[in-house]
């Protein structure tokens, strides 16, 4: 059977389910049409009556206010998928280890995920409803494309996570003890439910940015024929899948840090603060785990997002988002330095840390690492295999052979070194191949010149990432090395430890705002890339300066919600443990 | 203090000494900045190491550090991003009004507008014709402005399209433009990175047929020492889609022109 026959098939197979989904299209742009200039007040009421005319947003244009509720939604959702995880993580550690600690953090975060949970559904039902309204008739064609996904999958996997979650939250006091099994269970099972979730909803959202072709047949007529399965399944959607996964681990650890500082910060007594001195040690630990692997999985997405299209590749790096990833670098920079500042304040709480040591090929490693991986990378690029044969024993060597090697430095040593790689690691990520907003007309007096110009490239890039991810781990392991060796004084860390905690979970929200902007902008002119033009008056490049203030604007809203949330879940449990005056946790403890 | 003084003084020193070497090195004057800039982070941070610790804060002074700190946060995130170079969206505006004009003209609120625009202006013109019969009653001239109507306005490139050889030229070097093709390819010394091969001598290797056809399919010539670059198939297939055929038409016809033989342009090879 030729294509075109193919083609035709389809379009007949699909034409049946088309007109049930006009129908609750139809249905849903009736509501939407009554509910948003209510909801909203905004104007342009009359407009909806004639039929898909789009409503106009004041102040903020359309663009920009599907931008706030969507990025907003985004940043609830990624807490309320991402902390399951990292709550279930707690709760089998504290299960395992018999510390009740663990149990405490993971049932105090479920808490606050609950009141996020509907702050989620809020936004979401937000997000739709100003979507139908600034872009009617794309709205309406983008849910027929999925109307499996959004009328069925999708409010069944949210229902589903309702029940568990609040399930898995009222039954933590009854299946306790020899029912703490059943209950961790329970917990893998939500999480097992939110990882569908994230996956389903990254099938339209990926969609937008890559969806399926093929060579010699037109983007229309592809996608008329495509099956569902064809249009989730598109190139991005399992990088950006996996991106966010690891993502949302690593944010609802920074989040959790920031709600221990505030806790630290307002406890009365010495045992509440070494219970949220530990709370955010612990917290900011998922969320490095979570970290480390950002940038390699954010890599994937975009290695993959220019393999769709080359042309975003140029658009991103060297184009009109070329500041954006100067800006990317600079947070990521200040992220990696933070990290690595806050443990070097837990250390310094840490009694007998002066004595701890490590073989000096630690620091000879970091020293060399960025230098050599830039030359490996320039010569053997990925995906050569290559690359590995040189970088890997170069890594593992401290650590294999450290014990061969009887010299030794002091972990403070290293740990100072570390920060210099650090600050020459961002020295590279931030240098771009010129300081211009656009690398396309950039005259040669602001260009790098020629024998400097390899700092600019990829190669450079991802050697700076991978040199900031490995002092990272070397100083995680000084700092078990220590734990293991010293005696931690919990609630007595240093209090500027609990800034570095606020401003990581401000950062990483700021980064995430960031990147989900260019993730949006990459489609250009496009609703749907090379499929659905955006006709509106907005489908350009805004400038850098008004994405931040925007991003900034939308970071405080979502983390003075959270904080409240905090407040409102945790004052209770705070004043029960008061009250029942048991000392959770020794002062000095292991 | 002390502390502070000595971090400062020897930032200041690195940065001075990077900033010296990235001047003799010819490196722009953004560069040595951040260069200078990184080495005063460094001293900041080698501050924030050797710092005293900071006592636990009691009362009120957390609440008013925790909203400081906040205040500093959002200056710095706001404000930062606002000092690097800012990307015009004019530029933008512009290329994109014109790639989309004929789809916003066929659209519904394309066509409202279009009649919008055309009652706007019979108004204009029923207005200039009262004025113009009170002027004749009153014995005083008025002026009828004759604008045609501005949804009759055809679209540049259109217009252009319409027209002869020059106009095809104009169109040709438009799509250039507006297709982007300058961010990979290199032409009159200007734009590429060595994405794409340099065209300036594509005239005198191809016909205009032939670059057509390149350009509908990438995977139909593969440029002499792009081996790589062709297998990836890193020239996206979509430019068919993106213009007509008399627009392809033309940016061929233009790229047609461009005979340099002291530009190497690399020897295309037919594939398909």
């Amino acid at each position: 059977m030729g294509l075109s026959n193919r083609l035709i098939d389809r379009k007949k197979s699909i034409g049946g389910h088309r007109d049930t989904v006009k129908k609750l299209s139809r249905s849903l742009l009736t509501l939407a049409a009554i509910l948003v200039p209510c909801v909203l007040g905004v104007s342009g009421v009359n407009a909806q009556e004639s039929g898909m005319s789009p409503v106009e947003f004041p102040y903020t244009g359309n663009r920009t206010a599907v931008w706030i509720v969507a990025q907003l939604h985004i940043l609830f959702a990624a807490f309320i998928l991402g902390a399951p995880i990292f709550v279930v993580i707690s709760e089998w550690l504290g299960y395992r280890k018999q510390d009740p600690r663990y149990d405490r953090l993971a049932k105090e975060i479920t808490k606050v995920t609950v009141i996020l949970f509907s702050m989620t559904a809020v936004t979401g039902g937000l997000f739709i409803f100003v979507l139908l309204a600034a872009y009617p008739q794309f709205t309406t064609s983008f849910i027929n494309q999925f109307y499996v996904v959004f009328a069925i999958l999708y409010p069944a996997l949210f229902i589903a996570e309702t029940i568990l979650m609040y399930a898995y939250l009222y039954t933590w006091d009854v299946w306790k003890g020899e029912k703490k099994g059943r209950h961790i269970a329970l917990g893998l099972l939500l999480n097992l439910v939110c990882l569908l979730i994230l996956f389903v909803i990254n099938g339209p959202t990926s969609f937008m940015n890559t969806p399926p072709k093929a060579e010699g047949v037109s983007p229309q007529d592809f996608i008329a024929a495509a099956t569902l399965w064809d249009k989730i399944a598109n190139q991005s959607w399992f990088p950006l899948s996996l991106h966010r996964i690891d993502g949302n681990v690593a944010f609802g650890g920074f989040i959790a840090g920031m709600i221990a500082a505030y806790m630290y910060m307002g406890a009365k007594t010495q045992e509440e603060r070494a219970y949220y001195d530990w709370m955010g040690f612990a917290a900011i630990w998922i969320a490095v785990g979570g970290s480390l692997l950002q940038p390699f999985t954010g890599l994937l997405l975009a290695y993959e997002m220019c393999d769709y299209d080359f042309s975003f590749c140029p658009y991103m790096m060297a184009d009109q988002l070329s500041m954006f990833f100067e800006m990317q670098g600079v947070m990521i920079g200040l992220l990696f330095l933070a990290i690595n500042y806050y443990s070097w304040l837990s250390l310094k709480r840490i009694e007998g840390a002066d004595n701890v040591r490590i073989t000096i090929l630690a620091p000879i490693v970091l020293v060399v690492l960025l230098p050599v991986t830039m030359w490996v990378m320039n010569t053997y690029w990925i995906p050569d295999p290559m690359s590995l044969v040189f970088l890997l024993p170069l890594a593992v060597s401290p650590f294999l052979l450290g014990r061969f090697v009887p010299m030794t430095v002091s972990a403070r040593t290293v740990i100072k070194i570390g920060f210099i790689v650090m600050l020459l690691s961002d020295a590279v990520w931030l240098t771009p191949a010129g300081f211009v907003a656009t690398g396309t007309d950039m005259p040669d007096e602001m260009k790098l010149p020629e024998g400097w110009d390899y700092l600019a490239s990829m190669p450079a890039k991802l050697s700076a990432i991978l040199t900031l991810v490995f002092v990272t781990v070397v100083n995680f392991v000084l700092y078990n090395r220590t734990i293991k060796q010293g005696t931690i004084l919990w609630g007595k860390i240093d209090f500027a430890s609990q800034f570095v905690l606020i401003f990581l979970a401000f950062t990483s929200t700021w980064i995430m705002g960031l990147m989900g902007a260019v993730r949006s902008l990459l489609r250009k002119y496009f609703h749907t890339y090379s499929l659905v033009s955006d006709l509106g008056p907005e489908s350009f490049t805004p400038t850098l300066s008004y994405s931040a203030g925007w991003i900034t604007a939308i970071t405080v809203v979502f983390i003075a919600v959270v904080s409240v949330a905090a407040l409102v879940a945790l004052r209770t449990s705070v004043a029960r443990v008061r009250e029942s005056e048991g000392s959770v946790v020794p002062i000095a403890a292991k | 203090m002390g502390n502070i003084f000595t971090k400062l003084g020897l930032g200041l020193v690195v940065g001075g000494v990077l900033v010296s070497i990235a001047h003799s090195q010819k490196l722009p004057f953004s560069f040595q900045l951040l260069f200078f800039i990184i080495s005063l982070v460094g001293a900041l941070v080698f501050m924030l190491l050797d710092a005293r610790p900071l006592g636990t804060m009691s009362g009120g002074k957390p609440l008013l550090a925790v909203i400081a700190f906040w205040v500093f946060m959002l200056t710095v995130s706001v404000a930062g991003p606002s000092l690097l170079p800012q990307f015009d969206p004019e530029d933008e505006k512009a290329k994109i009004g014109k790639l989309l004009d004929k789809e916003r003209k066929q659209s519904a609120q394309g066509k409202a507008e279009e009649l919008i625009a055309r009652a706007k202006a019979l108004d204009e013109q029923v207005k200039a014709l009262e004025a113009r019969l009170k002027g004749l009653g009153g014995g005083q001239a008025a002026t009828v402005t004759s604008a045609p109507p501005a949804g009759n306005k055809p679209s540049s490139t259109a217009s252009a399209s319409a027209g002869g050889d020059g106009d095809m030229m104009k169109v040709g070097e438009e799509q250039w433009q507006l297709q982007e093709c300058y961010n990979c390819h290199k032409l009159r010394g200007e734009g590429g990175k060595k994405r794409g091969p340099e065209l300036d001598n594509i005239g005198a290797l191809l016909t205009v047929d032939e670059i057509q056809a390149k350009i509908a399919d990438p995977k139909s010539f593969m440029a002499e020492g792009y081996e790589k670059e062709w297998q990836k198939g890193i020239m996206p297939n979509k430019f068919k889609d993106l213009m007509d055929p008399k627009e392809m038409q033309a940016l061929a016809a233009w790229l047609g022109t461009f005979k340099n033989t002291s530009v190497n342009t690399p020897k295309p090879i037919k594939k398909n």
